[in-house]
């Protein structure tokens, strides 16, 4: 059982992180199990549901197929790192202006992979929208104002921009 | 002012967008061990020998549990258990852990370890000796004299508890006054829940011995009863709360389903740690309750006009290796899937049987689904052989306000013809048979399906609920109810019924959800209950507070008392003058000895919401293939609390409907085990592939809700399937029977019909 840790060295959330992993950890195991981080969460651990996603360099990926030390001086942001009650991103925003929140569990990913595409493209066509969201799956919303929530996060976010 | 009938935001929006929001899977607590549960790898046998000293010595290894170390009372993981109807007995058939498994995942032993993967890695160790004994897969053949017995059954031979019978005048004077008599049979699959927070508990016992579980349970309440009568401990030394969040329910949750609970309670009492238990995807399908599979048999006879005259009904259901709710989702198939239309003769038959799969138990729609996809395919089959338009044979039939029923309650609002009306205009029934598709090798179709059902449980459980609503002593407001928020909105939607009865805004209430410590009893948030049964307790909580805050005043005052109201947040005198703001009062009263409580306890009656789906879907025949194209949902809620969370009720579960119809099935092999437990495999609608869905809210206004309110949960997947599998008829010209319309099944269907085009 006992195996020889790492030292694993990344940017989380725009703050510099040190922390020890085993080599077969993965980066949800680092962000939940040691940083204690719980907003990214676990639903299937085999990449298929997309509640653990996270954005890393820029692509949203499921932190649970993640080697941790594949995240070796990489830029990780997690919901955490999105916006606080306060502060929230116009995605958070518009995701409770829609009623796109249900149960809540796939919504942090659901966020994340969102933030992703908007990142890269700031005026997706729905087909966009859907193919960026086809791996995070909700079991409560049937997707209908989640994809509205994304459309309009992605028009304020262009206001913004414009202003 | 008013909140209610606005989409006022949701209560738990901010924790859940940001992830501050706490769910099981997330929960920690100082000290904490992890368990694993070592599942069986066969579907029927006796535990001849179990030797658990190679684990104990596993460093790390903190307890090994087994049949022989655990209580051995009886109970059942549905909270059924805690509230059968006092004129049945509950099946009490399972234990934390048996000298027998009967399904491939069944529960054999549990460890306690420093960590996930040391206990993980201790299961190796238990070394099990089984002797197989024969197993059974399907009801019919589970029903035979030669099938193994799984359980003791005293009403036939694998039967759970009693067969339902609902007779309603002579179905048999109601075929003979029939013109025309059509009948068919309806296989349905196992569909699963699939909530994407898996099965997961953490408890913990302090110096008294009182355990505290933190959980994924619907029902705290009746998970509390169900973890006392299974460890013989009373009531009030155990506390189950959600922390506060439950990631999804749909009826898996309605009890402890899969025994994370109880094994991270024995685990925490034997080591006297807290004990965390999550289950993995795998183990979340494997071994948590699903939808039943089975059988439904529907006749029905109507006269040359289109009057029906007679609708008999039976179901034989799988309800797997323990029986969970096999008594009651056979009873609520038959009593609802009779409820929609009004004939004369009724009779309904049915009930569960055992055999070696995972159990089935509740789920979205409690036997609806099942019973309307065959009762809806039955109707159309009527009126295409009477030549009369589905619309106008539904509408001809259908239960009024008043007309007679076989439930102890009244039909007393029904908007169910304009739901009709509306949906059929909104899909654009008229183009029903002239739709054509770009490809002439595919063909497109229009379906409808109806269906009435319950706002909460009651008569088939016991149903009742509480409220305490107290004012603080700076006059805010705390609203406290047994029932958890599990993602429906239940605690916005509650608060806007506080808030406006009481006469405050919305935001001066805070709620606490699903806390048997904190809150009063609640049967919990299932069977569409929560803003209809809970909800009429909170009127009732915030009218006995609003009672005693203006005795007060009157007294403190001197003011008449029929002189006095609250309005905006002020007690106002009937001339609208302002006496004293109600955050004012508070404080006097409370530096004059006062707290202000209010308290609802309320018996509910029922009341039907009623829902028309209607789909249009696209049939490629050269795969077998299925797309559905459009739904359209039409729901009488009776009155929408809060518009935006009744039509993601309706969104969602229509999307789930959708899954049942063409795409989700649970499939077992010979031996007894699940072939598909993830997410991969388990074909469920992603947001690729869903199709348009417009949710349509009708309101009837329901005397008998609070502020109008019917229910709703449930509603948004039960007619979803009927409306497809008469989609598709219309599209191909042929009546599939068996769900899902997978390729595999339609393309058997097309090539049995000469309709496959290759």
């Amino acid at each position: 059982m006992m195996k020889q840790k790492l030292k694993l060295r990344f940017t989380l959330n725009g703050e510099y992180v040190e922390v020890y992993v085993s080599p077969d950890q993965m980066l949800l195991s680092v962000i939940k199990d040691d940083l204690h981080m719980h907003g990214t969460k676990r639903g299937c651990e085999a990449g298929e549901c997309g509640s653990c996603t996270v954005i890393m360099d820029g692509k949203a990926v499921t932190s649970c197929l993640i080697p941790a030390f594949k995240a070796q001086g990489a830029i990780v942001e997690t919901i955490e790192g999105v916006g606080t009650p306060d502060n929230l991103h116009p995605l958070q925003k518009s995701f409770i202006e829609n009623g796109a929140v249900q149960c809540g569990y796939c919504t942090p990913g659901m966020i994340m992979s969102a933030k992703a595409l908007l990142d890269q493209n700031p005026n997706p066509i729905p087909e966009e929208i859907r193919t960026a969201i086809a791996g995070n799956i909700c079991r409560c919303t049937g997707y209908v104002k989640i994809e509205k929530a994304i459309i309009e996060a992605a028009q304020e976010l262009r206001e913004e921009e414009a202003r | 002012m008013k909140s209610v009938g606005k989409s006022v935001k949701r209560l738990d929006a901010i924790d859940k967008v940001t992830g501050i929001g706490t769910f099981t899977t997330d929960f920690t607590l100082p000290g904490m061990l992890f368990g694993k549960v070592l599942r069986s790898p066969h579907p029927h046998a006796r535990i001849a020998k179990i030797d658990t000293s190679r684990a104990e010595k596993f460093p790390g290894v903190k307890v090994v549990l087994t049949h022989k170390n655990t209580p051995k009372n009886l109970f059942n993981t549905s909270a059924t258990m805690t509230f059968t109807v006092p004129q049945m007995k509950p099946v009490l058939d399972q234990r934390i852990f048996d000298d027998r498994v009967r399904y491939v995942g069944d529960e054999v032993a549990a460890i306690a370890a420093t960590s996930e993967a040391i206990a993980k890695e201790a299961l190796k160790l238990i070394d099990v000796e089984y002797e197989l004994l024969p197993a059974v897969y399907d009801p019919l053949l589970a029903m035979e004299d030669s099938a193994p017995a799984i359980h003791h059954s005293h009403a036939g031979k694998n039967i759970p508890g009693d067969i339902v019978r609902i007779p309603f005048n002579s179905v048999e004077e109601g075929f003979k006054s029939s013109d025309v008599i059509v009948e068919s049979t309806f296989k349905l699959q196992v569909q699963k829940h699939a909530q994407l927070e898996t099965q997961a508990a953490v408890a913990s016992v302090d110096g008294k011995g009182n355990l505290t579980v933190w959980c994924t349970t619907q029902t705290p309440h009746p998970t509390k009863m169900i973890l006392s009568a299974a460890l013989g401990i009373p009531n009030n030394k155990i506390r189950v709360l959600n922390p506060p969040y439950a990631g999804g329910g749909f009826g898996v949750r309605i009890g402890c389903s899969a025994k994370a609970e109880p094994i991270a309670a024995v685990l925490a009492l034997a080591t006297q740690k807290p004990v965390k238990v999550v289950y993995s995807r795998e183990e979340d399908f494997i071994a948590s309750d699903t939808r039943h599979s089975g059988y439904v048999a529907v006749k029905l006879g109507a006269k040359k006009d289109g009057t029906f005259q007679a609708l008999d009904v039976k179901a034989t259901l799988n309800t797997g290796a323990y029986c969970s709710f096999g008594v009651e989702t056979p009873g609520v198939l038959g009593a609802m899937g009779l409820a929609a239309y009004n004939v004369p003769h009724r009779n309904y038959y049915g009930h569960s049987v055992y055999t070696n799969i995972t159990p089935a138990g509740a789920f979205r729609g409690f036997g609806a689904p099942q019973g309307t996809s065959s009762i809806e395919s039955v109707v159309d089959m009527m009126a295409e052989k009477l030549g009369i338009d589905p619309v106008e044979l539904r509408l001809k039939n259908i239960m009024k306000v008043g007309d007679p029923w076989h439930l102890p309650f009244e039909c007393k609002s029904t908007g169910m013809a304009e739901c009709v009306k509306e949906g059929a205009k909104k899909i654009g029934w008229e183009s029903r048979g002239k739709l054509k598709s770009d490809d002439p090798n595919k063909r497109r179709g229009i379906g409808m399906g109806i269906a009435a059902w319950v706002s909460n449980s009651w008569p088939f459980c016991v149903d009742y609920d509480n409220a305490y609503l107290s004012m603080h002593q700076d006059g805010s407001l705390q609203l406290s109810v047994g029932a958890p928020e599990i993602g429906c909105g239940s605690g916005t939607s509650l608060a806007q019924l506080a808030a406006d009865t009481l006469g405050v805004p919305f935001e001066a209430i805070d709620v606490t959800q699903g806390d048997t410590a904190m809150t009063p009893f609640s049967i919990g948030s299932h069977a569409s209950r929560t803003l209809y049964a809970t909800g009429t307790a909170v009127v009732a909580a915030a009218e006995n507070l609003k009672q005693e805050i203006l005795k007060y005043a009157a007294e403190t005052f001197d003011i008449p008392l029929d002189n006095l109201d609250i309005v905006g947040a002020n007690i106002v005198k009937v001339d609208n003058t302002v006496v004293i703001s109600v955050n004012d009062l508070a404080v006097k009263a409370h530096l004059l000895d006062r707290q202000f409580i209010g308290v609802g306890q309320t018996i509910p009656s029922n009341a039907s919401p009623m829902q028309a789906h209607f789909a249009e879907v696209e049939v490629d025949l050269t795969t077998g293939k299925v797309d559905v194209i459009k739904i359209v949902a039409a729901h009488d809620v009776g009155k929408a609390i809060n518009p935006a969370i009744v039509e993601g009720q309706i969104e969602g579960g229509a999307l789930m409907g959708v899954g049942y119809a063409i795409s989700e099935e649970v499939v077992y092999d010979d031996k007894g085990k699940q072939q598909n437990y993830n997410y991969h495999y388990y074909l469920l609608p992603t947001a690729a592939d869903r199709p348009e869905i417009e949710a349509i809210i009708v309101e009837s206004n329901d005397p008998t809700g609070p502020f109008g309110a019917k229910g709703v949960g449930e509603t948004g997947m039960i007619p979803t399937g009927a409306a497809i599998l008469n989609a598709v008829t219309n599209a191909i010209g042929v009546r599939p029977k068996e769900l899902p319309l997978s390729g595999e099944k339609m393309f058997k269907l097309l090539k049995e019909n000469n309709l496959f085009v290759s």
